[in-house]
C-alpha cells in the first residue's frame, strides 16, 4: 500500500484524511534519524506461519512417537523462529536512512532517487519501498546507497511518497517494517519535446576561442598546452596564452512566443533551453508574471528549468 | 584506517528478477537433500541416491542447455516410478518403511520442480520433516550429529534465500540462530510436558533380533557371532556378583524330541482348557510371587525389537508401568518397543518360587520313543541314587563335568532323530544349548519337573556402573522344581565355569566362532589397551545420551523438575536466611535490588569499554569535541572540516587556543600521513590529552557574536 498515497489524498472527507494522516504518522519514523524501536513493526509472513505449523507437526510427531530427538527438532526450530524475531528487529533498529533528491527529473522519465543508509553494524537485504518501487540495500563498514527509480508522469512539484524500509532476513520468517516520514519534494521539469524546426542555430561553429590575445601569469591548473614555454626559457617566467572567447549569442525565450496548450508550451521551452545550454548561448525567459534575466551556463539552466517546473498557467488559455 | 574485512561475494541465491534460481542455490539444496538423504541410508533402499542424482542430474543439464522446465507427464512418472519401485522393495506402500521411502522420493523429486524462491522453502521445509522422520530409525550420538549438521545446512539454505551475499555472512548467520536459540530449545526440551501418544500412528517394523522363543541344538550358537547389543541395565543398591547375573527372558516347557520351544499363555490355556488369566496378569506388580524377596532394583535401557520381550534378573517383582506377568516368571511388555526405552524393575534374583499353573504333569512331557540310549541312562542313574531326586541331579550334573564332554562353540553338527542321544554318546560336544537341553530331558525322564529357560548370563560391567549386555550372552539354562520351588540348573556352570564368570569370550575352544559375524568389531579389540579404553568411553557416552536425552520421558522429566523445584527452594530457603527481613516480599526485594545492582554493573562495564574504544578511534574523539564545542555555542559550519574548524574557533578560545590547533594537527597528521603504529598510538594518545585540555581550559561563558577577542 502506498501509505504517501493515502497521506496526501485530501479529496477524501478531510477529517479522515487529516486523522489518518496523523496516526500514520505516528507510526513512521522521521528521515535522517535511526529507526527507533517503537517505530519497527514485526509482521509474519506466509512463509512464517507455514513455519509456525510445522514447528506444530513436528511436536505432535515427537508426542506421537515418544521421540525425544524429535521434541528437540520441535524445539530447536521453534527457538530459531523466535531468535529470528529478534535478529530480524536489530537488523533494522537503529538505521539512519537519508534521502538523496535526484538532481534533475524530467516529466516521463524517471526520477533516480537516492537512499543513503548508515548504521554502526553491517546491515543485510534491507528492502526499501517508494511509490511501489523496491530497492535493495546492505550496509557494509557504516554505509549503503540504494538508488530507487521512480517514475514521474507530471510536471511540476509533487510531494514524494513516505518510504518503506522492511527487513526478511535472516529466514524470511517474518518481515520487520518500519515508515519514514519526510516532507521531501520533488521538482520535476517538464518534458523536453523538440520542435520540427531546429530553433537554435550552431551559430558559434566559427568562433572559436582562437584569436591570440596576448599573455598572463601562469595559475595552477592553467592547460600545458597553453604555457608559453618559448617565454619561460627566455625569461624563467611562466606565462599562459590567452585567447579571446567568441562571443555569445543572447537570446530571450518566451513564453508567449510558444503555440499549444500551456504544458506543450512549457516543454517546448524546455527543449530550447537544453539546446541553448548546449550551445554556450545566453540567454533569459519570459513567463506570464515571472521574468528572469539573462545569464548562462549550469545556473542558469537550473534557475530557467526550475522556473518552468513551477509555472502554474494562470488561465486556461495562453494569451496571444 | 580500520582494517576492511575480506568480504566474499558469491553468486546470490536468488536471481535478478526476485524469483528465480540460481544454479548456485540449486546446489545448495542437492547437498540438504544428500545430507537428510544420508541420515536414512542405513535403513532405506540404496537406489534413492541414484535417484537423487539422476533428479540433480536432469536439473544440471536443463540449466546448462537452457531446456524447458521439466513438464507434468515426466514428474507424473517419475512420481509413478517412485510408487511402482517401493512397491516391488516393500511389497506395500502401507507399511512405515514404506511411508519414509516415498516422503524421501517426494523430497528428491521435489528437486524437479523448484523454480522459485517458494520453491526452494518448501523444498528445506520438506527437509526438515524428513530429518525428524529419521529419527524413526534411531536416536543414537551419530544420527544427533548428522541431523544436526543437516539443520543447520538447511537453515544456511534459507539464509541464502533471504538474501545473503557471501558464504561466510551466510555461515555467520547460521551460527548465530543455532546458538543464540540452543538455550531457549534446552529449556523448552526440559520444562515441556511429557504427553502420552495422542492417536496411534503407523510404527517402524523392527527386525527381531536377540532371542528367540524356541531353540534347538544350534540356534544361540548364532547369537554368540553378533555383537548387538540386547540392553542395557543399572543397578540401583547391590550389584549382583558375576554368578547372579542370570537374566530370565522365556521359559521352554515343551519338548518335541528335538527342540524345545515356548507354550506362549494363550497356547497354554487352549492346549490345558483354562482362562488364559491363570497365566498371564496385567498390572505394575506381580501377582505371583509375593514382594518380600526384591534384592535387585535396575533400571533397563531396552533396544527396539518386534517382540515384547523384556529381561529380568530372577524373578520380576515390581515395574514402573503395567506389564504383562507371565506366571512362569518372565516379563512380557503391552507392546514391542519401536525406540529404545527406559524400564524399571525390582527383582528377585532367583527362580520363581510358585508352582506354574501348567502344573506338574506339563513339566514332566516327553515324547515316549525319542532318545532311547538317554532314558537308560537315566533308569541306570534313577537306580544308583536309590530314588533320590537330589541325589539323582546331582549325579546327573557330575556326569557332565566328567573328562569326555567338553564345551565348545563350534560343536559337530547333529542331524538325526535322536538328537539328545546323539549328543550324549557320540559328539559329546556343545555349548550350553546343548547341555540344558539334555538335562532338562533327563530331569524330567525321571518325572522331575523341568524346564529349560532362555536368557542372558554375564554382561560386560562398564566402569561408570551400567551393564552392558550383549547377544553373545545369549545363555540357556535348566530350571526344577523341587521342595515347593524351581531352583536353578545350569550345567555349563560344571562344563565350562568360566563362561560363567567372565563371558562368553573367555571360552578357548570353537572361539572362531565367537564374534564371527562381527568382524570390525571394538569387541575384538579388548586386549588393545587404548582401543578398549576408547571404546568403554564412547559406550559411556552413549548410554547416557540414550538415558538422559532419548530416555527422556514422564518419569525422568518428573524427577528432574523435583529435582529443579527442590534445588530452588533450597536456594531460596538459603537467601531467606542471609538477607535482612523475613517473608517471601524482603526477600524478593533483595532479590531485585541484586539484580538491579547486577545490571547496572554491567551497563556501566559496557560504557567503559565503549569509552575506551572510542578513546582509541580519533574520529570518535573528534567528533564528541566538535559535539561538546556546538553544546557551547561553537558548532561547526556545513561543510566545514572538523580540523577546520578547530582552527578556526582557536583564535576565540583564548587559553583553549593552542590546545585546539595541536588537536587539529594530530588529527591532521593521523588521518593522512603515513605513519608507523607505534607514532600513531602515541600521537593517539596526546591527541585524547589535547581534547581533555580543551575541555578544561575553554572558558565557559558563551562567546557571543562579537566577542571573538576575550
Amino acid at each position: 500500500m502506498s501509505v504517501a498515497a493515502a497521506a496526501s489524498s485530501g479529496s477524501g472527507p478531510r477529517l479522515r484524511g487529516r486523522l489518518r494522516h496523523w496516526w500514520l504518522r505516528r507510526l513512521a519514523a522521521p528521515m535522517g534519524h535511526s529507526l527507533p524501536q517503537r517505530r519497527l513493526f514485526l509482521i509474519p509472513t506466509r512463509f512464517g506461519l507455514g513455519w509456525a505449523v510445522l514447528v506444530v507437526v513436528l511436536l505432535l510427531f515427537g508426542i506421537n512417537y515418544q521421540n525425544s530427538l524429535a521434541y528437540g527438532l520441535a524445539f530447536w526450530l521453534f527457538s530459531v523462529g523466535v531468535v529470528v524475531l529478534l535478529r530480524g528487529w536489530l537488523n533494522l533498529l537503529g538505521v539512519v536512512p537519508e534521502l538523496r533528491m535526484p538532481r534533475e527529473a524530467f516529466a516521463g522519465g524517471e526520477a533516480r532517487l537516492k537512499v543513503l543508509l548508515r548504521a554502526r553494524r553491517d546491515r543485510t537485504a534491507l528492502e526499501l519501498h517508494c511509490a511501489g518501487v523496491r530497492g535493495r540495500g546492505d550496509i557494509l563498514d557504516g554505509r549503503g546507497e540504494t538508488e530507487l527509480a521512480l517514475p514521474v508522469p507530471r510536471r511540476g512539484v509533487q510531494a514524494l511518497p513516505w518510504l518503506r524500509i522492511e527487513s526478511r532476513w535472516p529466514l524470511g520468517l517474518v518481515r520487520v517494517v518500519a515508515w519514514v516520514h519526510h516532507d521531501a519534494e520533488l521538482l520535476v521539469w517538464p518534458h523536453p519535446l523538440e520542435e520540427d524546426e531546429p530553433a537554435v542555430h550552431r551559430g558559434g561553429a566559427d568562433l572559436e576561442a582562437s584569436d591570440f590575445e596576448g599573455l598572463r601569469r601562469f595559475q595552477p591548473g592553467d592547460s600545458p598546452g597553453r604555457v608559453a614555454w618559448k617565454q619561460w626559457s627566455r625569461t624563467g617566467v611562466l606565462a599562459t596564452k590567452a585567447f579571446s572567447v567568441p562571443p555569445h549569442r543572447q537570446l530571450w525565450l518566451d513564453y508567449a512566443a510558444c503555440r499549444g496548450d500551456p504544458e506543450r508550451r512549457l516543454s517546448v521551452l524546455c527543449a530550447r533551453v537544453l539546446a541553448h545550454h548546449r550551445a554556450g548561448d545566453r540567454y533569459g525567459l519570459r513567463l506570464p508574471g515571472l521574468t528572469l534575466a539573462q545569464g548562462e551556463g549550469e545556473i542558469q539552466r537550473r534557475r530557467v528549468l526550475d522556473a518552468l517546473a513551477r509555472f502554474r498557467p494562470t488561465r486556461p488559455e495562453g494569451g496571444a | 584506517m580500520s582494517v576492511r574485512r575480506p568480504v566474499r561475494l558469491a553468486a546470490p541465491a536468488v536471481l535478478a528478477d526476485g524469483r528465480g534460481l540460481s544454479g548456485g542455490m540449486l546446489r545448495q539444496l542437492f547437498i540438504g537433500q544428500c545430507l537428510v538423504l544420508a541420515l536414512h541410508l542405513a535403513w532405506m533402499p540404496a537406489w534413492l541416491v541414484a535417484l537423487a542424482l539422476a533428479v540433480a542430474g536432469y536439473r544440471l543439464v536443463q540449466l546448462r542447455r537452457g531446456l524447458p522446465r521439466a513438464g507434468i507427464l515426466l514428474r507424473l512418472a517419475a512420481v509413478g516410478g517412485l510408487v511402482l519401485a517401493l512397491w516391488l522393495q516393500f511389497g506395500t506402500l502401507g507399511s512405515m518403511d514404506g511411508l519414509v521411502g516415498l516422503l524421501l522420493g517426494v523430497y528428491l523429486l521435489k528437486l524437479l520442480e523448484t523454480h522459485d524462491r517458494r520453491d526452494a522453502r518448501v523444498v528445506v521445509v520438506i527437509g526438515l520433516v524428513t530429518t525428524a522422520v529419521a529419527f524413526l530409525h534411531d536416536q543414537g550420538i551419530p544420527m544427533a550429529a548428522g541431523a544436526l549438521l543437516a539443520v543447520a545446512w538447511l537453515l544456511q539454505s534459507l539464509v541464502w534465500l533471504s538474501g545473503a551475499t557471501g558464504l561466510r555472512q551466510a555461515w555467520r548467520e547460521t551460527a548465530w540462530l543455532l546458538v543464540l536459540s540452543a538455550p531457549l530449545m534446552a529449556l523448552l526440551f526440559v520444562t515441556f510436558p511429557r504427553l502420552g501418544p495422542l492417536w496411534s500412528m503407523p510404527q517402524m517394523d523392527r527386525a527381531s533380533t536377540g532371542l528367540t522363543d524356541e531353540i534347538a541344538p544350534g540356534d544361540i550358537a548364532q547369537l554368540s557371532r553378533s555383537d548387538a547389543r540386547a540392553f542395557r541395565a543399572r543397578f540401583e543398591g547391590r550389584e549382583p556378583a558375576p554368578d547372579e547375573r542370570y537374566w530370565r527372558v522365556y521359559t521352554l516347557s515343551h519338548f518335541d524330541g528335538i527342540r524345545w520351544s515356548r507354550a506362549t499363555p494363550d497356547q497354554l490355556a487352549v492346549t490345558l482348557e483354562r482362562p488364559v488369566d491363570a497365566f498371564v496378569r496385567e498390572a505394575a506388580r506381580s501377582p505371583w510371587q509375593s514382594q518380600e524377596g526384591a534384592r535387585f532394583s535396575a533400571e533397563l535401557l531396552l533396544e527396539p525389537d518386534s517382540r515384547p520381550w523384556r529381561p529380568s534378573l530372577g524373578t520380576p517383582l515390581e515395574s514402573d508401568s503395567r506389564q504383562r506377568f507371565l506366571a512362569d516368571g518372565t516379563l512380557e511388555g503391552l507392546a514391542p518397543l519401536s525406540s529404545r526405552s527406559l524400564l524399571r524393575l525390582s527383582s528377585s534374583g532367583a527362580p520363581p518360587a510358585n508352582p506354574d499353573p501348567a502344573g506338574a504333569r506339563w513339566h514332566r512331557l516327553l515324547p515316549d520313543d525319542a532318545n532311547p540310549r538317554t532314558r537308560a541312562l537315566a533308569k541306570r542313574l534313577w537306580r544308583e541314587a536309590g530314588g533320590d531326586p537330589d541325589a539323582y541331579l546331582a549325579a546327573m550334573m557330575a556326569r557332565f563335568g566328567e573328562a569326555p564332554y567338553r564345551y565348545t562353540l563350534s560343536p559337530p553338527r547333529l542331524v538325526g532323530e535322536h538328537r539328545v542321544d546323539d549328543f550324549l554318546f557320540d559328539s559329546q560336544a556343545g555349548y550350553c544349548t546343548y547341555y540344558a537341553s539334555a538335562a532338562a530331558v533327563m530331569a524330567r525322564m525321571a518325572g522331575i519337573p523341568a524346564r529349560v529357560v532362555a536368557g542372558f548370563l554375564g554382561g560386560e560391567r562398564h566402569p561408570d556402573g551400567h551393564f552392558t549386555v550383549r547377544d553373545y550372552d545369549a545363555h540357556a539354562w535348566v530350571e526344577v522344581w523341587r521342595d515347593g520351588a524351581w531352583r536353578r540348573l545350569d550345567p555349563t556352570a560344571v562344563i565350562a565355569p568360566e563362561r560363567i564368570e567372565q563371558g562368553a569370550q573367555a571360552v578357548d575352544e570353537g572361539g572362531e566362532a565367537f564374534l564371527a559375524d562381527a568382524r570390525f568389531s571394538p569387541l575384538r579389540m579388548r586386549e588393545v589397551g587404548w582401543v578398549n579404553r576408547l571404546r568403554l568411553e564412547w559406550e559411556r557416552l552413549e548410554y547416557r545420551w540414550q538415558r538422559g536425552v532419548v530416555g527422556y520421558q514422564r518419569e525422568s522429566r518428573r524427577s528432574l523438575m523435583a529435582q529443579l523445584v527442590g534445588w530452588w527452594r533450597e536456594a531460596w530457603a538459603r537467601l531467606d536466611a542471609r538477607l535482612p527481613g523475613r517473608g517471601a516480599m524482603a526477600t524478593a526485594l533483595g532479590l531485585m535490588a541484586v539484580l538491579v545492582a547486577a545490571a547496572g554493573l554491567v551497563l556501566l562495564v559496557q560504557r567503559g569499554w565503549q569509552h575506551r574504544r572510542r578513546r582509541r578511534d580519533e574520529r570518535w574523539l573528534v567528533g564528541d569535541l566538535q559535539a561538546w564545542l556546538a553544546r557551547h555555542g561553537l558548532a561547526g559550519r556545513a561543510g566545514e572540516s572538523p580540523a577546520a574548524h578547530l582552527r578556526r574557533i582557536a583564535p576565540r578560545a583564548g587559553p583553549a587556543g593552542w590546545a585546539l590547533e595541536e588537536c587539529a594537527r594530530d588529527l591532521e597528521r593521523l588521518a593522512y600521513a603515513p605513519l608507523e603504529e607505534a607514532e600513531r598510538r602515541q600521537r593517539r594518545h596526546r591527541l585524547a590529552n589535547r581534547v581533555a585540555e580543551v575541555r578544561r581550559r575553554l572558558p565557559r561563558r558563551r562567546p557571543g557574536p562579537g566577542g571573538a577577542g576575550a
